[in-house]
């Protein structure tokens, strides 16, 4: 609990209405979540590290590939579904990459729109089944989870996919920007999080969406086109799970066909810490932001502190579990 | 609408009948072999070809997958052996069945690397007691149930590391560790190993992780350390995938020329080539002893005698001497005679 909501009610009524009005808004609470955890690392610094912006740099630039599944994950999550398959499709591309611009030499130009449709079409299928079939998205994304890191691991022969020369892409994509201050990766997350807002806030499409997520029936009855606007939310994932998967390779130089394993649990985390509703239709992607900073953070913190593994997963859950309950939405 | 779920169906049937069709191709060269080799040795009366059941617990590490190679490149040269491998894919009781499966199809010989000891030392033993002898291989299984055992020393790879660090920074110097998965025991022994290495020297562990065997997050606390310390002289990872990792996160922050970075495993497409390329200044061979195995495997065949156990040396690959293909580090005398 955090102790704002439990002061609160002490005060005048009129004050005291306004304050928890305003404590309730998701974006308000995941605010204080990031704070608490910035104060975290305020506190325990590193011997100053965390006051380096360098450190803050490679904190952005690790949680950026996890950060662009979740943009995908938040519209599906907002739709009222879920994708699982997003790890193992992160792996497929990155392995798919490799072998396009490291094995048969293609340019930058064609590889990433081949790889871009190659996410796509895993999302579209999973979507289709979804939609035609009316199968739980769980299950139809547990499968393509399997049938991706499969695929992946069969066009790789299971070995990781490299070479001594480095293509240029790799480089390019795992450099930095404006004066060396933000990683590529970075701004590719930015992107991707500003097309999603817009989609989501700008377009018919994303009331159809909020529609969809808040009651299916109710949105085919007025006229939304469920089936297609599924499957295109389920092709969106696939297609921010390739860019994933591409900016994943660039910064590891190579195509690693077990790349991205349990990362679709980690993008999962990072939206619901947000404060968008695991149930569909309540939330956004600007709570997927924060909630990006504060996994992002958390990971940082421990890591400059050296904190040993097992201490370091046993305070990760316990820093979830208090980020949630500071946002915990008035009943 | 109707109309095209039947079609989806039917796509759908289709490319799981063309999957499934191919696997099972892909298969039946390693299955076929064996059972022509059965029946020829029955209608031969004098055995010239054997069969040999190699049970893998899990082709998700490139180490395992190269094991297999290195057996397959072994086995090809003589003619009578075929070799069935099987992926237990790190499910200890797939591995079981695997094993219990290599016994009632009658193998002439086993070789399993096993996931874990106490769960598949039965198995083992049953099938030593059916009269087909076992190889294991890397890990071990507990009590005496198996015919020859044939595996590398971590901890003395990583003293060995240990040791060459300490002659190449003069004794003295402020070391990162990046640690593999430090509940598994190669993570244990390559850290105790090298603490052994250093442990008489001014050498000194400033910053110690967990990359759990991965690059990314090699690279994530590398970067926490580079950013604590303005001053490291070496990068010891206990693997060569984390040594490579370490140099990224160096090289990003400039700093990768005053960095020694030392790994292990010296995979022949991974930690030598890195080597080759002036990414890694060294790296300790974990040898997989799939030749060792099929050699051990023909003596046994041959009713000749095995030790109950191959400790297998490692190599040491520099800058110097990797285009020679490195220089042997002697097993241990004290282990070879255990």
């Amino acid at each position: 609990m955090s102790p704002a909501s439990t002061r609160v009610p002490t005060e005048t009524p009129s004050l005291a209405s306004r304050g928890l009005a305003i404590l309730s808004q998701p974006w308000v609470t995941a605010i204080l979540a990031l704070a608490l955890v910035i104060a975290l690392g305020l506190v325990f610094h590193g011997n100053g590290a965390f006051y380096k912006w360098g450190t803050h740099r490679d904190a952005l630039r690790l949680i950026s590939v996890y950060a662009i599944l979740a943009c995908g994950m938040t519209v599906v999550i907002l739709a009222a579904g879920i994708d699982l398959s997003v790890g193992s499709v992160l792996g497929l591309i990155a392995v798919a990459f490799s072998i396009l611009v490291v094995r048969w030499e293609w340019s930058a130009w064609a590889a990433i729109p081949a790889c871009l449709l190659l996410g796509a079409c895993c999302g579209a299928a999973s979507g289709s089944l979804i939609a035609w079939f009316r199968i739980q998205p769980f299950i139809v994304t547990l499968a393509m989870m399997v049938f991706a890191r499969g695929l992946a691991k069969k066009i790789s022969n299971g070995e990781k996919i490299w070479s001594a020369q480095t293509p240029e892409i790799f480089t390019r994509i795992d450099s930095r920007l404006l004066g060396e201050n933000i990683s590529v990766v970075t701004l590719v997350f930015l992107a991707c999080l500003v097309i999603c807002w817009i989609g989501l806030t700008r377009l018919r499409w994303g009331r159809y969406v909020y529609a969809i997520g808040g009651n299916e029936e109710a949105a085919r009855l007025s006229g939304v086109p469920v089936t297609a606007m599924k499957i295109g939310v389920y092709a969106l994932a696939g297609l921010f799970s390739a860019v994933a998967g591409i900016c994943h390779a660039a910064q590891e130089y190579q195509g690693d066909p077990e790349a991205g394993a349990t990362y679709e649990l980690t993008a999962i985390a990072i939206v619901v810490i947000g404060g968008t509703s695991l149930m569909g239709g309540r939330g956004g992607v600007g709570l997927t932001l924060l909630g990006t900073l504060i996994i992002g953070y958390v990971d940082k913190i421990l890591s400059i502190n050296a904190v040993p593994e097992a201490n370091r997963l046993m305070l990760t859950g316990a820093i979830i579990v208090v980020a949630v309950l500071v946002q915990r939405r008035k009943s | 609408m109707n109309a095209l779920r039947c079609f989806a169906l039917a796509a759908a049937v289709v490319v799981s009948c063309v999957v499934g069709c191919e696997k099972s191709d892909s298969t039946t060269p390693s299955a076929e072999p064996a059972s022509t080799a059965g029946e020829k040795a029955t209608s031969g009366g004098e055995k010239e070809s054997f069969t040999i059941g190699m049970s893998q617990c899990n082709l998700g590490e490139p180490w395992r997958v190269q094991m297999n190679a290195d057996i397959k490149k072994a086995a090809s040269s003589h003619p009578g052996l075929a070799v069935i491998y099987q992926d237990a894919q790190n499910d200890t009781l797939r591995q079981r069945s695997h094993i219990e499966e290599f016994v009632s199809s009658g193998v002439d010989l086993i070789i399993v690397s096993p996931k874990e000891a106490a769960p598949l030392t039965p198995p083992i033993a049953k099938a030593v007691k059916a009269g087909i002898p076992v190889i294991v291989l890397d890990r071990r299984v507990l009590g005496d149930e198996y015919t020859c055992f044939i595996g590398a020393d971590n901890k003395a790879i990583g003293q060995a590391a240990g040791e060459w660090l300490v002659t190449q920074l003069g004794g003295k110097g402020r070391v990162v560790e990046l640690k593999g998965l430090m509940t598994s025991t190669p993570g244990q022994d390559r850290h105790s190993g090298f603490r052994k290495g250093i442990e008489d020297s001014e050498i000194e562990v400033v910053f110690e992780a967990d990359m759990k065997w991965l690059q990314p997050d090699a690279r994530k606390e590398m970067e926490s350390a580079l950013a604590r310390f303005d001053d490291i002289d070496a990068v010891y990872a206990h693997n060569d995938p984390g040594a490579y990792g370490g140099w990224l996160a160096a090289q990003a922050a400039g700093r990768e020329k005053d960095i020694l970075f030392i790994g292990i495993d010296a995979l022949p497409q991974e930690g030598v080539q890195y080597v080759k390329q002036g990414i890694l200044n060294a790296t300790f061979e974990y040898p997989t002893g799939g030749a060792t195995a099929i050699e051990t495997a023909l003596q046994i065949l041959h009713k000749q005698d095995v030790p109950k156990e191959i400790t297998l040396g490692s190599r040491l690959f520099t800058k110097e001497n990797v285009e020679a293909g490195g220089d042997p580090i002697a097993a241990p005398a004290s282990v070879a005679t255990e």
